[in-house]
């Protein structure tokens, strides 16, 4: 390529840093009008910084319990939840990568079926189904249901088939069981599609909100969505704290995607695209 | 990488281990998805209700689905809606994704997180986000239409500009995503292809047009299916941001089926609908499964 002239270079730095600040202006945002206070908010004209910087907003929505619960039990939702994902898809990931097994192309065709049906078509049906389980108001309906992805598994499949064979044959022969080579081979060489299949399924709950509507009415189980929606439309006129609880429920993910940004971002390479 | 045969073939089946690792996800995949599917057919054909016994009434809910003016508007929206979602946001992304390709290694970093973070934002954050930018007296976006004179405009009331209103943080949620998508596109066209061009005295544009479009037409169509399937899907930010409203202009279909699901003699209707609309939109995302699996198979 030819090299850019230094004007060329400085249009496409600015050009770049414009258009990354518009990105993140909308959270930056509502996370700076959080430090309002309650009667600037909607104050005209508009202003983006505060008059004066007040922590007020954020101290009242850490204060009240059912937010810090509802951050706390989605967190630990999610995490188990990732988990859980991960075991149950990469197990599913490993065998049809590997094993040779009768029914494998039936089994291959029921699984990925599964992939097509909408979540909306299922929605009502899936809710008397955990309903008649007596799953309503667990943690289990909020975690269970979404666990088994044909999606995730296809994704991790593909990265297991990149794993050269003779990694494994070595062990075959010298008589390792199956399950010791997945959990000794592919596990520990796992890692970069783990990181994201799993923050993928972290997300997926985090963030979901119309299920946990559906299924959750124990306000101890509130999911931090459900608990911004409620508050959104219970007392809507504390603008301010809605704010610094919005700006709070995107933070652990906003971290967590830092801490492993470098691999998500090299893993869109990774997504099967050409 | 690995051709053919995935399966380490020379060695003998082992049944036991296979259905033991796989009992998981075929247990939980029929509990949870393949038995409410079953269900959502079967009660498709019902007149379907929590309170009473159900009457089957063969295909009368699909018959009023297709009949209501509400649905055929709802499927109409969620087209208008990806229409202008989805072309711009391409178009953007695109474009961006040329400027960023050329920045320094460590810039280009910093960019590429950045603009990824929108995407892990929650369609309800994003809502509650936009719809203050929008508020009529204090926002953002009158306060930017004011500089320049415009009279102030009630973005998510009026008829006209709610559905574009909603369209905004949609493209905001996905463009750096997309963006991603394309850098990693555009960086696997061989730089020897534009510096041949070059030799030849081709010009930007026609380095564009002839090398970089064509090389991208993969990545380009399944951004364009893709995009197009989560759009008509959309529901949560026009359940949040306006509830549909004004005079149900931002009611996406999806939206349609959960208003439904609310109101006990429509389940069966509902159900009706959102099967229809997994019929479409099953069918695309099949196609491009197919797509990728098959590309992936032939050249491993």
């Amino acid at each position: 390529m030819k090299t850019l002239t230094a004007t060329q270079k400085t249009i496409i730095t600015v050009i770049s840093a414009l258009v990354t600040l518009a990105a993140l202006f909308p959270l930056l945002w509502v996370a700076i009008a959080g430090f309002k206070e309650r009667s600037e908010v909607l104050a005209t004209p508009f202003r983006f910084f505060p008059k004066r910087w007040l922590v007020q907003n954020y101290t009242d929505i850490l204060g009240d319990w059912t937010f810090v619960q509802s951050m706390l039990v989605t967190f630990g939702g999610a995490v188990l939840f990732a988990t859980l994902s991960l075991a149950v898809n990469a197990m599913a990931a490993y065998v049809f990568a590997r094993l040779d097994f009768k029914f494998k192309g039936f089994l291959w065709v029921y699984v990925i079926t599964t992939m097509f049906v909408p979540g909306m078509a299922i929605l009502l049906t899936s809710f008397i189904v955990v309903n008649k389980l007596g799953m309503l108001d667990t943690l289990a309906v909020l975690v269970l249901p979404g666990v088994a992805s044909a999606g995730h598994m296809f994704f991790i499949r593909q990265f297991y088939l990149n794993i050269p064979l003779a990694l494994e044959e070595a062990a075959l022969i010298d008589g390792a069981g199956r399950i010791r080579i997945f959990t000794g081979i592919f596990l520990p060489m796992s890692f970069p599609v783990f990181v994201i299949v799993g923050i993928g399924s972290y997300l997926g709950y985090w963030n979901s909100f119309v299920w946990p509507t559906m299924t959750i009415t124990n306000p101890h189980l509130f999911q931090i969505m459900q608990y911004l929606y409620t508050f959104r439309s219970e007392r809507a006129t504390e603008m301010g704290m809605l704010m610094a609880g919005s700006a709070l429920s995107a933070l652990p993910t906003i971290v967590l995607f830092l801490i492993f940004q470098r691999h998500i971002i090299s893993g869109i390479k990774i997504s099967g695209l050409k | 990488m690995m051709a053919k045969s995935n399966t380490v073939s020379k060695f003998k089946q082992d049944n036991k281990t296979a259905y033991l690792l796989l009992a998981p996800i075929v247990i939980l995949l029929t509990i949870f998805v393949v038995i409410p599917f079953f269900y959502a057919l079967v009660v498709s054909f019902y007149d379907w209700s929590f309170y009473q016994e159900s009457k089957f009434v063969g295909f009368r809910n699909y018959y009023l689905v297709l009949t209501d003016d509400l649905f055929l508007e709802s499927v109409w929206t969620g087209l208008k809606f990806a229409l202008m979602v989805v072309p711009a946001m391409l178009i953007l992304s695109f474009l961006f994704a040329s400027v960023v390709k050329n920045l320094s290694p460590r810039f280009s970093g910093f960019v590429k997180t950045s603009i990824y973070i929108p995407t892990i934002i929650s369609g309800i954050v994003a809502s509650v986000i936009f719809v203050f930018i929008y508020d009529y007296t204090a926002g953002l976006a009158n306060y930017i239409l004011g500089w320049f004179g415009v009279e102030p405009v009630a973005w998510l009331a009026e008829v006209r500009t709610a559905l574009p209103s909603i369209a905004v943080p949609a493209i905001w949620l996905g463009f750096g995503l997309t963006s991603l998508i394309m850098l990693s596109g555009l960086h696997d066209i061989p730089e020897s292809y534009y510096e041949a061009a070059e030799l030849e005295g081709a010009g930007t544009w026609a380095k564009m047009r002839y090398i970089t479009i064509p090389l991208m037409r993969n990545v380009i169509l399944y951004l364009l299916v893709t995009g197009f399937t989560a759009q008509i899907s959309q529901f949560e930010l026009s359940l949040v941001m306006t509830n549909g409203g004004p005079l149900s202009e931002t009611v996406t279909p999806n939206l349609y089926i959960l208003n439904h699901f609310r109101n006990d003699v429509m389940v069966g209707n509902s159900i009706a609908a959102s099967l229809l609309l997994f019929v479409v939109l099953g069918s695309i995302s099949a196609v491009i499964f197919r797509v990728l699996n098959s590309e992936k198979a032939v050249d491993g």
